[in-house]
């Protein structure tokens, strides 16, 4: 009995550790900058929603979100259709190389960011790509690519073989069993992929912030990053900022949560 | 990780001799992937590597040999942030895994609610580190910062101080963040680890009323070792790329304590006026090669103790 006890004292203690902090950003979030200097920890008296409509048109987050779900909505469709078929091709296909052509984009994923970064810049500006979204996406889908072909190879390679050998046998074209056969069967390791890379680039900051300098291109992290820069002591607007940038992960949490778990945790339990 | 997936061999594929292979499908399904990895990953790697010997300005590129490496051998703050740098990938797994598996052990036995809690200790990892790293600039803050506010109710007010502004405690401050970060994450994956084994073994243990901590030794832990390993390699790899939490929080500072390779990389390229990006580019070959390196080590370290014991 008091062994259990304990144990659910360890279990409150470390949820209210782990969640705390961002139980505190919301309640700041609707509280003014003025109340919260009052009392940094007090529960909203007034609830101010209106600051998030502030925040949204007037400190230019409409902006910021906007750049950040084209970027991320496009690399993320691209990242899926060309993972879903180098992974394919390396689960189904027995040739010569086939593994070396996998480890190539697989040892990617250990890669330092700084190998290639400063390259990149060099790379946009020659081509004319430098601060501009369609460049960030290139790049977005270029990082993401190695992590989406290991998730989906290793989920392809288990779907039994006898089921392509039928698809075969019934004379459907190499594109069509990928097609017909592989996705749709697949589609709960894409589902995986499509979610954990939405969120890993909705949280991306690195290489925005050196690719894009422009205000009017700046994606959320960017967006949040600056307006801490200029208006360190408006610590409940920046909460509003920050729950702005929260809560699609959050909704997009709820639902997904076991996928997302699931997602994250591929490839650590053996 | 990374030399066990690959060491696999094909395996399921369609019997067809490898000559009758469809060369012409198998070419149009890895295009894409290979145009854009050779364009916006293998090209910036060589490239990298080709700046790293010579000074890069805009218009304007000279071929310098190895003095870019010869400056680079006699840059403290170079050494300075692959000490700190190492420091944090090394002791970040440890408090990382060990914390977690006394957790996940703790939480072995059901407990009500286990979905709710699971989902709550999983959440600061879906959070970007710009997020993170405001609201712990928050919680470090001197006067009403949630760390210092604690110590106070605590009637600890001496033990009360400035977290990331003082050289001496601002690193380990910072790994602490990041280890709040991913504790979490690693426990959802040790618990479903433990889950996954068989229950016989662990109820046997417990029969032959061996003690716990033998138990946790020479049962549990060789059990999930192979998730262990995975878990402790994947958070080192993690720690060597920092960057943005270091950016938002403490920008290097203060005197360099919390200067990391990337941050230190991104000022050489884009902060200093030196605008020389061929400097840059030598730390970044150098740290490429100490993260290879490093990666190796490990792999070939954990296999060989695992050929040792099995």
């Amino acid at each position: 009995m008091i062994s259990r006890a304990f144990l659910f004292a360890v279990v409150m203690i470390y949820t209210a550790f782990a969640a705390g902090p961002f139980l505190w950003v919301a309640t700041m979030s609707l509280r003014t900058t003025t109340e919260i200097s009052r009392d940094h920890y007090a529960w909203p008296e007034k609830l101010h929603w209106e600051k998030f409509p502030d925040a949204w048109f007037n400190s230019n987050y409409s902006v910021y979100f906007e750049n950040s779900l084209l970027v991320v909505i496009s690399a993320v469709i691209v990242l899926t259709v060309v993972g879903a078929m180098a992974a394919h091709c390396f689960a189904r296909y027995r040739f010569r190389l086939n593994r070396l052509a996998y480890f190539i984009i697989f040892s990617a994923i250990i890669f330092p960011p700084q190998i290639t970064i400063i390259a990149l810049f060099q790379i946009l500006v020659d081509y004319g790509l430098y601060n501009s979204l369609i460049g960030l996406t290139l790049v977005y889908i270029a990082v993401q690519l190695p992590l989406t072909v290991y998730i989906l190879e290793s989920f392809f390679a288990r779907i039994p073989a006898d089921l392509f050998d039928a698809a075969r046998m019934d004379g459907y074209p190499e594109w069509h069993i990928f097609w017909k056969v592989s996705l749709p069967i697949a589609l709960p390791a894409i589902a995986t992929t499509v979610i954990l890379n939405t969120i890993l680039l909705w949280n991306e900051f690195l290489y925005a912030v050196v690719l894009i300098t422009d205000e009017a291109k700046r994606t959320l992290p960017l967006g949040i990053q600056r307006f801490m820069g200029d208006q360190l002591e408006d610590v409940g607007m920046i909460a509003t900022g920050l729950m702005i940038a929260i809560i699609p992960v959050v909704i997009i949490y709820i639902f997904f949560s076991e996928k997302l778990i699931q997602g994250m945790t591929a490839g650590a339990i053996k | 990780m990374a030399g066990k997936k690959s060491a696999v061999p094909a395996r399921a594929l369609p019997l067809l001799p490898a000559e009758r292979q469809p060369w012409g499908a198998i070419i149009a399904f890895l295009l894409p992937a290979f145009t854009i990895y050779t364009a916006l990953t293998a090209y910036p790697v060589f490239r990298t590597l080709w700046n790293s010997f010579h000074t890069v300005l805009p218009k304007k590129e000279e071929f310098i040999g190895l003095a870019n490496y010869v400056t680079l051998a006699q840059d403290e703050i170079f050494w300075r942030s692959v000490k700190n740098t190492f420091i944090w990938a090394c002791a970040s797994p440890l408090a990382e895994v060990s914390i977690a598996l006394l957790l996940a052990l703790a939480l072995y036995a059901k407990i009500p609610g286990m979905r709710f809690f699971r989902i709550a200790w999983f959440t600061p990892v879906l959070m970007s580190y710009v997020v993170v790293g405001i609201i712990w600039v928050w919680i470090y803050n001197y006067d009403w910062g949630a760390a210092n506010a604690i110590l106070r109710v605590l009637g600890l007010e001496s033990w009360a101080r400035a977290w990331i502004g003082d050289p001496k405690i601002a690193l380990p401050s910072l790994i602490f963040i990041t280890t709040w970060m991913w504790t979490g994450f690693n426990m959802v994956v040790l618990l479903a680890a433990l889950h996954s084994l068989p229950s016989e073994v662990i109820e046997a243990a417990e029969l032959d009323n061996c003690g716990w901590g033998a138990k946790l030794w020479h049962i549990i832990i060789p059990l999930v070792k192979p998730t262990l390993l995975n878990l402790l390699v994947l958070s080192f790899i993690g720690k060597m790329k920092i960057f943005d939490l270091v950016w938002i929080t403490t920008k290097g500072g203060p005197l360099w304590s919390t200067e990391t390779v990337s941050t230190y990389t991104y000022k050489r390229a884009f902060e200093w006026t030196t605008f020389d990006l061929g400097y840059p580019s030598t730390i970044a070959a150098v740290w490429f090669v100490f993260v290879l390196a490093a990666v190796l080590t490990l792999t070939w370290l954990f296999r060989q103790r695992d050929r040792l014991e099995y």
